[in-house]
């Protein structure tokens, strides 16, 4: 084909012709057009198949309000099904495809629906598929799903990368129409920072689809102009092909910049942006969309929006048709008809709704005032009108204006609810607007270039004044003022055959009968028997024309019928923009520890906990199993020394001369008098007397402690103490700031930890047993004058300290300290090693600090002080928490110790059955023990050690696996704490 | 006896990536001293401030530079500022603390955070892209500092220059940092 329908004049460029394909078919058009325009100018009348009834479809408008030509581009991975092709811009190479048919698109199998579309009504479904019962999940449902749909995702991931970002403004302007350019002219060059952003890839808006002039040049020239200086404002950015798709709080809005989408490839850039821009006012310019009439089988092919006409002519140069005709209810369509004359194309008729003097003269055509379009004939493209009087007008193009609609759509994104206004029979922006902004233009309900003109202008220095700037002497832009009278016109009554209202989900005036007749008279409850309204379009040509023929069934006006609700977005985002650039991995940040390069050498195998990456274990050569690999880090670490690092535990620096008496306030225990130089463990609860976390607080100096908490708590518990501090006791000189980051923090463990840190720990520093005792802590130098932090605590049970060093030595301290203690077989040791020393000690920890047990649950009643005050004291003693038959923490073996414990297992008597009511507790903790050989767990139960020794039994109903256990001390290894002590 | 000194690593191996555009370097020469105000010491430390670095006590957002232009202030919060410096000793906070002596208290946070430059006229447009913050020269001046959060991290941001920033971030999460931040580059570029 060779663009038959292309004509002169247009803005495109024809000096570039671009080659594309349509269901395989070679097709050219010209840089400039859509797929729509170019599929007009190659004369492609069908181009979709409509959701329900399968009926051919052609291209109906000519914006993103698109019901009809949805098509599916690209192939492969980058298949996007559901696209318009009305605001798809032509590119080389552009591949697309029809979708909803089987078999060609000229001969869909599944147009059989349009035959028995009797029994397809709406409702239909919920009526039909009620029996038999079985059938609905493996018969009808299926069927259903298979029907359903437009288009096919690929199956693939979407090879296309995103991006999102954040803009900011003064005067965000929406919509770069006349209204929109007007306001930005005012706003910038009032100085305001202003963005205007349009979703066409040429900004001018209705400018470029009429031939209106503006201060004694085309439109079209006025536009470009006038973009080109507001290209030359510094203050002024521009964003074409961006669709400002909601308004959120604070004005700020949502907008997707489509980048790549133009190009035949993204080459690797982000396809889109999804961008939020926090405005101080904006002016939305959004302008209106037309509707049409529903009148017997006005979904034909060829059947089409008057406005979209005139632009398909004036703006790319292509006819629709070769014999149009006009059905209007104002004189808005008209204008359709005197541009098409203008061009030489034939008027077969202009049929107005309206008993009135005809607004415009138009020789040739043959003018039906007071007529009414009752059917259109021509399955797979118009070819004949029949009219009320009989009357049959052959035309191949019905160009129909039922007036239009201002786009409020943003107006109500916070709920705010659009006025009816029967001047221009339409609904207009309602007075509950969103925070900062204001609606100038058609989106006004103002329907004259000159208004639209006029209203940009004043609101573009109404919002650069209230943005603190001083507008500048300029006049409004001048424009005649066309006529714009509108009748309430919305079906030919007379119509026997199906009329249209939502092209896009086959929802017809017969099916809102229906659905009135069935006692949906809520406009929601219409919304959704009928499915008006939904889908990608979501009923922008269809809304009103549907309520206004359902205000008329319920004999109500239309305000009082109502609207739905617009909710963001506008026009459909696609997920990927949403998701921008967190995908996989970097869905999230990671955290690595200081030792993490050393530990990728040794192979070791690492676990993420939270967003660290902690090394779990370090297999060695020959070892194939986990368990191989952590048995031995116990027993060697045990047996002589072990590393492990724990930089990943919360460091938190407290300095002040009231930083004893905040700790002493945020612990259960007391604080206020460990002495300089001492460590102390730390149990801290919430307000509601529940344990919250635990660690161990050093005292550096008088007035200088560090406090550690666990790994997952750390950022918990920094803002609950900051809390207290600004808020509760704002009174204490204390300071508190994070130093996790800043210590790489390792734990050496084992009867020859001393001697492994007697060669670390410069000679000056005496870390004997006696100089430096059980819970000693102090500043010390390492490895010749660095600085270090030295603390003899140990969560494993063995002798055992905490060394840190900033953390730029982190990675150096790893290598000295497994080189220095090779004499003593040191081990790497991690996550897991590390928590079967806790539990084979019988040390708390994550498991059991559960958000939901307190201090007496842990075995730790004793600790909370009652010598003084502290967060969670007194809330810690309610009824519920003390009861006699409470639970406390013990330690499990199994009876026959070849079994293994499960952890979330619950406890009942034996022979009792593993009921609610049953339950006695719960297993939190479980390990293989190498210092017993057998499994050993930690639990809850009730009563707890003064049941000691009984046997229950373990049930497991998610494992379903049951284990009799008996009830043991939780201190597995060295009850008495002796070793920690040497 | 066992002989080793330890050898500092930076958090980014000195990453660094000159372009017309937009450069990216990891700033490993400076230290960072939190100095947060005793209460009601506030007079003294401005003092103290104004004597041995003629420097003002930061408003919080902003910072100020000593005499000398060695040392920025950055007010991060309204009892708490951050000194910026140049020293690579491992004691930073004795540096300041000789010469503010017990007016402050003082946490050392030079390794604490990875640093970052980036530079170039299209700095800005790279930083829209991940900074929720309004880097408009007219909002967020010469000097200007703010906590923010970029793709999930942490970060302080300081204008120092009109196409310059210096962006600190966790170190440990350094290596996500910078590539969020190449990432952003190869988007924008």
């Amino acid at each position: 084909m060779t663009q038959a329908n292309r004509i002169n004049g247009g803005l495109i460029d024809r000096s570039r012709p671009l080659e594309f394909r349509f269901n395989g078919q070679r097709l050219t058009g010209f840089t400039g057009d859509t797929l729509a325009s170019a599929l007009v100018a190659n004369s492609q009348r069908v181009v979709a198949r409509s959701f329900k009834y399968h009926r051919p479809r052609g291209i109906f408008s000519a914006g993103s309000e698109e019901p009809n030509a949805l098509v599916q581009l690209r192939n492969g991975a980058h298949q996007e099904p559901n696209t318009r092709a009305t605001v798809v811009e032509l590119f080389d190479g552009l591949e697309a495809t029809s979708q909803n048919h089987r078999g060609p698109l000229a001969f869909d199998l599944m147009a059989i629906n349009d035959v028995i579309s009797p029994f397809l009504t709406a409702g239909f479904y919920y009526k039909t598929f009620m029996w038999p019962k079985a059938f609905w999940e493996k018969v009808y449902e299926p069927i259903i799903r298979a029907s359903a749909g437009l288009g096919r995702l690929s199956g693939d991931e979407d090879p296309d990368c995103y991006d999102k970002g954040f803009l900011h403004c003064d005067v965000l302007i929406i919509g770069a129409g006349p209204a929109g350019i007007a306001a930005a002219l005012a706003a910038g060059r009032a100085g305001a920072r202003v963005i205007l952003a349009d979703e066409d890839f040429l900004m001018g808006g209705r400018l470029n689809a009429e031939t209106f002039e503006v201060e004694r040049q085309s439109g079209t020239d006025w536009a470009a102009k006038s973009v080109a200086e507001l290209c030359s404002l510094a203050n002024v950015r521009l964003l074409t092909r961006t669709t400002v798709y909601g308004a959120f709080d604070h004005g700020i809005y949502g907008a997707v910049e489509r980048m790549t989408d133009h190009l035949p490839a993204s080459n690797r850039n982000p396809r889109q942006v999804l961008w939020r821009i926090y405005s101080k006012r904006a002016v939305l310019c959004a302008g209106a969309t037309e509707r049409s009439i529903a009148f017997g089988n006005n979904d034909r092919p060829g059947v089409m929006l008057a406005g979209s006409v005139r632009a398909y002519v004036n703006r790319w140069g292509v006819a629709p048709g070769k014999r149009i005709a006009v059905f209007t209810n104002n004189d808005d369509g008209w204008r359709t008809a005197l541009d098409l004359s203008a061009k030489g194309i034939e008027i077969a008729a202009v049929i107005d709704v309206r008993n009135q003097p005809a607004p415009f003269e138009l020789p040739d055509a043959t003018i039906e005032t007071g007529g009414r379009v009752v059917n259109a004939s021509g399955r797979k493209g118009l070819n004949s009108l029949q009219l009320t009087n009989g009357q049959i007008i052959h035309a191949d193009c019905l160009a129909v204006s039922g007036g239009w609609s201002p786009n409020v759509q943003l107006t109500c994104h916070q709920r705010g609810k659009p006025i009816w206004r029967d001047d221009i029979a339409a609904f207009g922006p309602g007075k509950d607007l969103p925070v900062g902004m204001v609606v100038a233009g058609a989106a006004n309900g103002s329907m004259t270039l000159a208004a639209a003109l006029r209203e940009g202008h004043e609101a573009g220095n109404a919002a650069a004044i209230a943005t603190g700037y001083e507008p500048t002497v300029s006049l409004v832009a001048n424009a005649d003022g066309e006529p714009s009278g509108v009748l309430a016109f919305w079906h030919v009554g007379e119509s026997k055959a199906r009329a249209w209202l939502d092209l896009q989900n086959d929802v017809t005036v017969k099916d809102l009968k229906i659905a009135q007749t069935e006692g949906l008279y809520s406009v929601e409850h219409l919304k959704r028997y009928t499915t008006l309204g939904m889908a990608t379009d979501q009923g922008k040509t269809a809304n009103v024309p549907a309520l206004a023929i359902m205000a008329e069934l319920l004999g109500k006006s239309i305000p009082e019928t109502g609207t739905t609700i617009f909710r963001p977005p506008y026009t459909p985002v696609p997920i990927g923009a949403f998701g921008g650039r967190s995908r996989g991995k970097h869905f999230r940040p990671t955290r690595l520890a200081p030792s993490h390069g050393w530990a990728e050498e040794q192979g070791a195998i690492f676990v993420e906990t939270g967003m660290w990456l902690r090394a779990q274990w370090f297999p060695r050569s020959g070892e194939t199993h986990w368990r191989q690999s952590v048995d031995r880090e116990v027993a060697q670490t045990r047996s002589s020394v072990g590393v492990c690092d724990v930089t990943t535990l919360g460091k938190i620096d407290i300095q002040g001369k009231d930083a004893a008496a905040f700790l002493n306030k945020i612990y259960a225990n007391g604080f206020a008098k460990l002495p300089v130089g001492k460590t102390r463990y730390g149990l801290m609860l919430r307000e509601d007397g529940i344990a919250m976390d635990d660690g161990t607080t050093a005292r550096l100096s008088e007035h200088h402690f560090v406090m550690t908490t666990t790994t997952a708590n750390a950022v918990e518990v920094f803002r609950h103490m900051e809390f207290c501090r600004q808020c509760l006791w704002p009174g204490l000189d204390v300071h508190l700031i994070s130093v996790t980051e800043q210590w790489a923090q390792f734990a050496v463990a084992g009867p020859n930890s001393r001697a492994l840190l007697r060669k670390i720990v410069d000679a000056d520093f005496d870390i004997s047993n006696e100089a430096f005792p059980f819970m000693a802590c102090g500043e010390v130098k390492i490895c010749g004058g660095i600085p270090g932090r030295l603390f003899r605590i140990s969560f494993s049970g063995e002798l055992a300290y905490e060394i840190a060093v900033p953390a730029r030595y982190g990675d150096a301290l790893i290598r000295a300290l497994m080189e220095a203690g090779s004499e003593y077989d040191v081990v790497a040791y991690g996550t897991e090693a590390l928590g079967v020393m806790r539990i084979e000690k019988g040390h708390a920890a994550g498991n059991e600090l559960t958000g939901q047990t307190t201090a007496r649950d842990l075995g730790m009643a004793r600790m909370v002080s009652k010598k003084k005050d502290c967060i969670g004291s007194t809330l810690s003693e309610r009824p519920e928490l003390n009861r006699e038959d409470g639970l406390a923490l013990v330690g499990f073996f199994p009876v026959n110790r070849d079994d293994e414990l499960m952890a979330g297992a619950h406890f009942v008597k034996q022979d009792n059955a593993a009921t609610l009511e049953n339950d006695e507790g719960w297993m939190t903790s479980v390990a293989y023990s190498p210092s017993h050989g057998h499994s050993i767990g930690l639990g809850f139960i009730k009563q707890g050690a003064d049941r000691t020794g009984e046997v229950l039994t373990a049930v497991d109903m998610v494992r379903d696996k049951s284990v009799n256990v008996e009830i043991v001390s939780p201190h597995f290894i060295d009850p008495e704490g002796e070793r920690l002590r040497v | 006896m066992f002989e080793q000194t330890l050898t500092a690593t930076t958090s980014l191996a000195g990453f660094e990536r000159q372009n017309a555009d937009v450069s990216l370097s990891e700033i490993t020469d400076f230290a960072l001293v939190s100095m947060a105000i005793p209460l009601g010491g506030r007079t003294a430390l401005q003092n103290e401030m104004t004597v041995k670095f003629g420097a003002n006590f930061p408003e919080c957002g902003k910072s100020t530079v000593s005499t000398d232009g060695g040392t920025r202030f950055l007010g991060m919060q309204r009892d708490q500022t951050f000194a910026l410096f140049k020293f690579q000793g491992d004691d930073a906070v004795s540096e300041i603390a000789k010469a503010l002596g017990e007016t402050a208290y003082y946490t050392d946070q030079s390794d604490s955070w990875a640093m970052l430059r980036i530079s170039g006229p299209r700095a800005r447009n790279t930083l829209e892209r991940i900074c929720p913050l309004d880097l408009h020269q007219d909002v967020f001046a010469l000097g200007a500092v703010a906590r923010t959060m970029m793709e999930h991290l942490a970060v302080i941001i300081l204008r120092t220059d009109k196409d310059a920033f210096l962006l600190m971030s966790p170190r440990s999460s350094a290596s996500s940092f910078l590539h969020t931040l190449e990432t952003t580059i190869k988007h924008v570029l």
